[in-house]
């Protein structure tokens, strides 16, 4: 009897917390996307739409094409990559010349940024702007050079205005007040880093090893910067390195260059750790390591290493395969490197986030 | 009027490099062609597209083949790149024939389908099945047979064809032929040119933006009889094109690629027959060019050019009224690049032996040999066999078995820091077997087809550690291909009605042997017809097609598959004049008439219903 009023006492309080308003919630599902990882593929040349899929938190679910299934069309063709604020997700998509704005959670279609985008990128998003590196026009040639940021309003989805920058701009972050771009090249080579002032614009470049791609914030506040090196097989191969740049004053802290021969392709970092890989081989180097480690932390034994990311103890790597089928997910466990899970991807995975 | 044709052919000989000629010495119409297709023929399906046939779908050589015969084209949008796959095999298994020479490029051994105007065309034959021995490189699923024709004998005539359509398509085709009991000559020119701007059905409003394209042909021929025995000619033909890419799905307007073709082909040829020999030189001249544009309000782009010389020495021996050996001897130099690849130059020479026995009342076969010897690789020894028994009246039974392969292309071997010099041509071993039954008002054909392939040439990634993520072209893949082809026509005449009925249908499995999974963009089912209706001054028709789903991912994903579709056509004409040697029909078409929402390859939606008028006039 008490238990049966306790009870019942429970589920008053639970409709009295539903139709109360958002003080309590984090109760509240935000919707069926919550509480997992949201993997971005790129599609294919062919016309496969690039899309995403999620995976609950605990592996049980993977649901695929979620964007396709909630808003009943198609992304378009090579997606990029995904920025975030509390409540929305833009999903770039480069051919498409499109940002498509969902809620977070729901993946409900919010609205669209279809025009003064060419070839976009990466975005960041400072208070109410998003920045998004474009590449713009020409492949080869004299007009190849237009490289720029887009500065987005998130409250019209409009672009506001234009930051010119130097060739190839990838990624960009955002930290102490400053966007950095990683310049790795486009369809060319490059070798600079952008520091972009906010408030003034003012541009200003750091240079660093030939392309520079990822970007993060250490937990030194350091930004730290993969660059890939030019590969043997192009006839004038160079050094890969990973730069440390402190934000403040825009200075090189630190650099560890890779021997001839080896360029790594990813780089992701955790709370004490940095990982990068070598082809299929996953590297752990400490946040304050002056060396590179002279072995690997694993062997993550896919086909066609596209995608890295960590989250705490484990770390996710993604196998496009033949880029003409599903991708692999492979979840490994840092402290005993092995492969706990195997999940389904989309085509061309190459960017995993956690929602 | 004479003296001015003969002047304007004697400049263009004398500063072009020209064309050939051959014939059958009875008939007055000369094919050029020196390899004779339906006496090579024996045991293989050979599909004719006439001129009432190409009539119906002049908007692109892609359409003319989708609705009329067992080819699957990939398009990537109406009008954009078009590749065939026959039979399941690869784009470059597909072998172009222009007047017997094999146009496939050297770059990609394909020939684009949206390069090739339909309007010139005298002819178009389709061939299902190997045909290296005759064609070279990359015959394997099947044969596409462009034909052009010059005819002797007293005539004068005169046709043009124009219409216009819905996106503003306008398409116009002139051609002219003259002949005499020693000259035949023609000249035809054809500008094609449209918006393509249709809408896309299923979305809000969007449309197939930066779709334009035109293009320009021209087409000269002349044979001249020397004496009773031998006979020169020549044909030329020039194509340029211009075509934008459309773009795909949610956002057409990020579209700005540009693509131009010019292609510049030319035949030269002396033929000598007298009693059992038959002589012919042929000397051909081609050129090809891309120029790719990614931007298209950029001037910069990228190419791909070649030129070829090809010298063909064919003797035929007729041993008995029902027997014949012929011999051609083939001499071929080839000069390709792109903007990626510094001129390479490949020489070939190939020998090949064609037996063909009749047995009167039985049947018929052919047996062929051949062996190549290219200066970049070794091409294995082909052969085919191929035989036709009638064993009752009206039907026949047919087989065929065939060595066939493809060499690499300038971009397999050369492409910088991707390119693999050791590849080794494609070779594919195949069989069929047929039945069929003819009548003047019947035709049917049954055919059931193995192709097993091997060391199929696919661009893979990760070959080299080194590079992870660049796909490099290995030798790899096998490939069977199998399946069923169907072939029905009825023509019927009803007191004055015309009925006139075609179907074909092809059933076709193709899968990786190392996976056992589904080859991509391979319909198992495909099927089009049509059936039209003619009754004194007015003819109807209607044409169908049903495209199956296709898988686009090799891991044969259901929730990534292009879904199937029918699309239908009709299209009604009215003689205006109907006289002896003055015809003139006005013409309507609907193009997909249900307005259908479909797509041949994913993101890229196809063209709502569209109308257009025409005018055939002949005089």
């Amino acid at each position: 009897m008490k238990i049966s009023k306790f009870l019942l006492s429970l589920f008053l309080l639970s409709i009295i917390c539903v139709s109360c308003d958002d003080d309590d919630e984090p109760q509240l599902p935000k919707g069926d996307y919550e509480n997992g990882i949201i993997v971005s593929g790129e599609g294919t040349f062919s016309g496969i739409s690039g899309s995403t899929y999620y995976v609950s938190n605990d592996y049980s679910t993977t649901e695929s094409l979620i964007y396709k299934k909630v808003n009943n069309e198609d992304l378009g063709i090579f997606v990029q990559s995904i920025a975030f604020d509390d409540s929305r997700a833009f999903i770039v998509v480069d051919n498409a010349n499109t940002i498509s704005v969902v809620d977070r959670y729901t993946f409900e279609k919010l609205g669209e940024i279809t025009t003064g985008l060419k070839k976009p990128r990466y975005m960041t998003i400072v208070g109410d702007k998003g920045y998004v590196t474009n590449w713009a026009e020409g492949v080869y040639g004299a007009d190849v050079d237009d490289d720029y940021i887009a500065v987005v309003d998130l409250n019209t989805y409009e672009v506001t205005s234009t930051i010119s920058v130097s060739i190839g701009v990838e990624r960009i972050i955002e930290a102490n007040g400053k966007l950095f771009v990683s310049h790795k090249g486009g369809n060319g080579t490059n070798n600079i880093v952008t520091v972009i002032n906010i408030a003034t614009e003012a541009t200003t470049e750091i240079t660093v090893n030939d392309l520079p791609d990822d970007l993060l914030i250490d937990n030194s506040g350091n930004l730290v910067v993969l660059c890939e090196g030019k590969a043997a097989w192009t006839g004038n191969e160079t050094l890969a390195s990973i730069v440390k740049i402190n934000t403040t004053s825009n200075a090189i802290s630190s650099k560890l260059e890779f021997d001839t021969g080896i360029h790594p392709s990813a780089l992701v970092g955790n709370s004490a750790n940095l990982y990068y890989n070598i082809g299929s081989k996953v590297y752990e180097v400490s946040q304050s390591a002056t060396t590179l480690p002279a072995s690997e932390l694993l062997e993550s034994s896919v086909t066609t290493f596209y995608g890295m990311a960590v989250n705490n103890s484990e770390l996710f790597v993604l196998d496009a395969k033949d880029y003409a089928s599903e991708a692999d997910m492979k979840v490994f466990d840092i402290s005993t490197k092995t492969n706990t899970q195997t999940l389904k991807a989309p085509i061309n995975a190459s960017k995993i986030y956690f929602n | 009027m004479m003296k001015y044709i003969l002047l304007v052919f004697i400049f263009l000989v004398g500063s072009k490099s020209f064309a050939q000629l051959d014939s059958i010495q009875e008939l007055k119409v000369v094919n050029l062609s020196s390899v004779k297709l339906q006496k090579h023929s024996k045991g293989y399906k050979v599909l004719n597209l006439s001129d009432s046939v190409i009539v119906k779908n002049t908007e692109s050589f892609t359409t003319l083949l989708r609705y009329n015969t067992p080819i699957y084209i990939k398009e990537y949008g109406s009008g954009g790149t078009s590749s065939p796959s026959f039979r399941g095999t690869s784009s470059s298994n597909t072998v172009v024939v222009w007047n017997g020479i094999n146009i496939n490029s050297i770059n990609n051994g394909q020939t684009g389908f949206n390069a090739l105007t339909v309007n010139l065309i005298d002819n178009i034959n389709v061939r299902s099945g190997g045909g290296s021995i005759e064609f070279g490189s990359g015959a394997i699923g099947g044969t596409v047979h462009l034909n052009d024709q010059l005819r002797f004998g007293k005539h004068f005539n005169n046709q043009l064809v124009s219409s216009v359509g819905s996106f503003n398509t306008y398409s116009n085709l002139y051609k002219f032929s003259y002949g005499n009991e020693k000259i035949a000559t023609k000249i035809g020119v054809s500008y094609n040119q449209s918006e393509n701007d249709y809408k896309w059905l299923g979305t809000n409003g969007l449309k197939n933006e930066n779709g334009s394209y035109e293009n320009l042909s021209f087409t000269l021929g002349f044979a001249y009889k020397l004496n009773n025995f031998s006979k020169i000619s020549a044909i030329s033909s020039k194509f340029n094109g211009n075509r934008e890419f459309s773009g795909t799905l949610p956002n057409p307007s990020a579209a700005k690629e540009k693509y131009k073709d010019f292609n510049f082909r030319n035949l030269l040829g002396y033929r000598y027959h007298k009693n059992e020999f038959t002589h012919e030189v042929k000397f051909a001249y081609l050129t090809q060019e891309y120029r790719y544009f990614a931007d298209k309000n950029l001037n910069d782009y990228s190419f791909g050019k070649s030129k070829r010389y090809l010298l063909n020495y064919n003797f035929n021996y007729k041993i008995s009224p029902n027997s014949s050996i012929e011999t051609f001897t083939e001499l071929e130099s080839i000069l390709g690049k792109t903007d990626q690849i510094e001129e390479k130059n490949r020489k070939q020479f190939s020998q090949s032996l064609i037996y063909t026995q009749n047995i009167e009342n039985i049947g018929s076969l052919n047996a062929k040999v051949r062996k190549d010897f290219n200066s970049d690789y070794n091409v294995p020894f082909v052969f085919a066999l191929g035989a036709e028994i009638k064993p009752v009246r009206n039907t026949f039974v047919r087989f065929n078995g065939s060595k066939n392969y493809r060499v690499p292309t300038y971009n397999d071997l050369y492409w910088p820091a991707l390119g693999n010099l050791d590849l080794i041509p494609e070779s594919s071993l195949q069989g069929e077997f047929g039945l069929g039954y003819k009548t003047n008002e019947i035709k049917l054909d049954l055919g059931v087809y193995f192709i097993n392939s091997k060391d199929k040439i696919v661009w893979t990634p990760g070959v080299d550690p080194e590079k992870p993520n660049d796909w490099t072209p290995i030798n790899v893949a096998e490939a069977v291909n199998k399946g069923i082809e169907f072939t029905a026509a009825v023509n019927k005449y009803i007191n004055q009605h015309l009925f006139n009925f075609t179907i074909n249908y092809s059933y076709t499995i193709a899968k990786d042997k190392s996976t056992d999974k589904f080859l991509t963009y391979v319909p198992k089912h495909l099927a089009n017809g049509s059936l039209s209706y003619s009754y004194k001054r007015i003819n109807a028709f209607y044409q169908h097609l049903f495209t199956g789903d296709i898988y686009t991912t090799t891991d044969n994903l259901d929730n990534y598959t292009v879904p199937y579709y029918n699309v239908g056509n009709v299209g009604i004409g009215y003689k205006l004049i109907q006289k002896e040697n003055k015809n003139l029909i006005l013409g309507v078409k609907v193009n997909n008439v249900f307005n259908k929402e479909y797509q041949v390859l994913p993101s890229r939606p196809m063209p709502n219903r569209n109308f257009n008028i025409n005018i055939n006039y002949k005089f």
